[in-house]
């Protein structure tokens, strides 16, 4: 039973889906995570691919300072993410709201407190490399073991 | 047609191409070191002028914290965005990200500020509060804060013929105080950053 489960973990580490969203970023985030798939990063060679469909995806990049609009549509979203399944704060807007968050402004950070947040990368914006770091060594402790049925 | 097909099958079981198919990967990739990252604290020692948290952009992203009798810069993540100003403007040296410090003593650059009084003559009801309050004008003429009244033309500001003038703005330390003593907002205190270049011979 354990050689097995090995295997699953091994395989799922190998085969991480992505969706990413933006809610309410300058883009400039949305930018680095692009260049993840560009052939210097490449993230298809750790086996990460990037739907933008949620019910396919394991992990939901979230960008930007949350404006209004998306207060009752992200946590949808994050509700049609299958089990196992992690979100990740990419950019300080995310975490802090950054420059956004000012006196006056509309948004509405951190998100992590409208959705359960797994990981914060923070920079404005995060290197393609901390990204890419960040998926890496979150999506397999997410995964490690993950049998279903616990729903 | 069939050759090259037999041709395709043989060339994907070579044990060359499984092996690079299945476990080459791009090297790791190492970030450089002159890459600007979040600002380090070095080892001079921190004389709290704020210069740092004045310039820094990002709210709430520098604070100059006292640990027992020093003080020293605490960046924090999530709020910095790696931009360096704090670390051009220190004037210790405290903070260093990159090759930043290297680049600034090599071009001799820095940043030189300068504080900008605007009165708003329709806000302004000259009651005369910003320049009774302002410590710098205190210092300069001592009348002026004993009776309200100011004899001498070198403090920053003063009411010349029912006016609120501002006189001498340089001498302007940014503290403040007459923004906060003027009963209708009129008053403004602007930090103005420049950066300076020094000749090279």
């Amino acid at each position: 039973m354990s050689r097995l489960q090995d295997l699953k973990n091994t395989v799922r580490s190998k085969s991480i889906h992505v969706c990413y969203v933006n809610v309410g970023s300058c883009n400039g985030c949305d930018i680095e995570i692009l260049a993840c798939l560009a052939p210097r990063y490449d993230i298809e060679q750790y086996g990460i691919y990037v739907h933008n469909n949620p019910r396919e995806a394991d992990v939901l990049l979230i960008t930007g300072a949350f404006s209004p609009q998306w207060e009752d549509k992200l946590m949808e979203l994050w509700e049609k993410i299958p089990e196992p399944k992690v979100a990740i704060a990419i950019g300080n807007c995310p975490i802090s709201g950054c420059v956004f968050n000012r006196e006056g402004s509309y948004v509405d950070p951190p998100v992590r407190k409208h959705i359960p947040i797994g990981a914060e990368v923070p920079g404005c914006p995060p290197r393609p490399t901390e990204i890419l770091q960040a998926v890496l060594s979150l999506a397999p402790v997410v995964f490690k073991d993950y049998e279903g049925g616990n729903e | 047609m069939s050759l090259s097909v037999i041709w395709y099958l043989k060339e994907f079981i070579r044990s060359e191409w499984l092996r690079k198919f299945f476990f080459v990967k791009t090297a790791p990739l190492e970030t450089p070191a002159h890459f600007r990252g979040f600002p380090q604290t070095t080892e001079n020692a921190c004389t709290h002028c704020f210069a740092c948290k004045m310039i820094c952009p990002a709210p709430g992203a520098i604070d100059v914290l006292r640990d027992g009798e020093t003080w020293m810069p605490h960046i924090y993540l999530g709020h910095c965005i790696r931009c360096g100003l704090c670390v051009e403007a220190c004037p210790e040296d405290v903070l260093t990200a990159g090759r930043l410090l290297e680049v600034q003593k090599i071009d001799q650059t820095s940043y030189a500020s300068t504080f900008h009084v605007v009165i708003d003559p329709e806000l302004c009801k000259r009651c005369g509060n910003c320049s009774v309050a302002c410590p710098v004008n205190k210092e300069i003429d001592p009348y002026l804060a004993g009776t309200g009244t100011a004899s001498s033309e070198e403090v920053i500001m003063r009411i010349i013929r029912g006016e609120m003038r501002v006189i001498h703005p340089e001498k302007c330390t940014g503290c403040k105080t007459c923004e906060e003593t003027c009963p209708n907002h009129a008053i403004r205190v602007a930090r103005v950053v420049q950066g300076v270049q020094e000749e090279r011979s």
